[in-house]
């Protein structure tokens, strides 16, 4: 694996990215329990690597990462920074009380920030698109990965009685 | 075929875990399963990819059956193992259960080499026996950690 081909705007972005979620993640007040974090930081880490070397690799190859199609450090950067981002979704899933009537919305306004965020990236250099890839087919991912967490999360809670801190 | 085949793998060792008793909480197992899974994606790109060690497929039908492969079995194997590890009173029996997943794993890499979906160029069923027994300790000490981590407890509302 190689560091980077050039240091520039996408590795800078993705470094004060970092900064940003993972100050937030320690300074946001604790209310997950400590099991249901670690799980949701790997899910998001698991959901962006399992997405980036299925259509974004391989056969599909649909999107570059950064500055070439081999593995950088700084595409492994992105995966931990998509860690915070599953949390985050749990975290304020709890935060707002999603419920049935809600979940449809929460859902729909996590990918129009996923949306955003992929927009930003290009600008940045993060994301290059290949082989007729579009922004609009993200909204397939988006939807399927934050409606799958939240179920997840929902048939987690079921199954194992978490605590919540209010 | 080579498509129907590890689709029936995948549905057959993802029907074994959800209808098995299990020994591991809901948390650990999907922990346990992201973190292998996470490895094998990273390892496989690796070898494949990057250092060429092995060769994919190009079409399209034996390259979903490889991402089943990678996705779906090997993960949920680890998984059925680990649940029948936590079971097993005795060393010799959980020695059986280690060698049975690797005679598995082994032989899903055999079918996938047999139809052509991976082909060996530097690469061979010994790193191939290493890399799972490494993938083994890999799933088993993740649960460790996350049992460390909950405290064996389970919080309650």
């Amino acid at each position: 694996m190689m560091l980077w081909e050039h240091f520039d705007k996408n590795e800078i972005y993705i470094l004060v990215m970092l900064v940003v979620a993972y100050s937030a993640f320690f300074f946001f007040p604790k209310k997950l329990p400590r099991q249901i974090t670690i799980l949701f930081l790997v899910w998001g880490f698991a959901s962006s690597t399992f997405f980036d070397f299925t259509i974004g690799g391989g056969l599909l190859d649909f999107y570059k990462v950064n500055d070439s199609n081999h593995y950088e450090l700084s595409d492994l950067l992105t995966y931990f920074l998509f860690a915070t981002f599953g949390y985050f979704f749990v975290y304020f899933y709890e935060r707002l009380h999603i419920n049935k009537k809600r979940f449809i919305f929460y859902v729909l306004g996590w990918t129009i920030v996923g949306l955003i965020m992929e927009r930003i990236s290009g600008w940045m250099g993060v994301t290059f698109y290949q082989h007729g890839y579009k922004l609009p087919y993200s909204v397939a991912v988006f939807l399927t990965v934050q409606t799958t967490t939240g179920l997840y999360y929902e048939f987690i809670k079921q199954k194992q009685k978490i605590q919540i801190t209010h | 075929m080579s498509f129907a085949i590890l689709f029936f793998l995948a549905w057959l060792v993802t029907a074994i875990f959800v209808v098995m008793k299990k020994e591991v909480s809901i948390v650990e197992n999907t922990f346990v399963f992201l973190i292998s899974l996470i490895v094998i994606i990273n390892f496989s790109w690796i070898i494949i990819e990057e250092m060429k060690l092995i060769v994919l497929t190009k079409s399209g039908i034996n390259y979903t059956a490889y991402l089943l492969d990678r996705s779906i079995i090997l993960p949920m194997l680890l998984l059925v193992q680990l649940n029948l590890l936590l079971k097993s009173p005795t060393v010799a029996k959980r020695i059986l259960i280690i060698f049975c997943t690797l005679i598995v794993m082994l032989g899903v890499s055999f079918v996938s080499n047999q139809f052509n979906i991976t082909i060996f160029k530097r690469w061979n069923f010994v790193y191939e026996g290493i890399y799972f027994l490494l993938l083994q300790l890999i799933a088993f000490y993740s649960y460790k950690l996350m049992k460390k981590v909950s405290g064996g407890v389970v919080e309650y509302s």
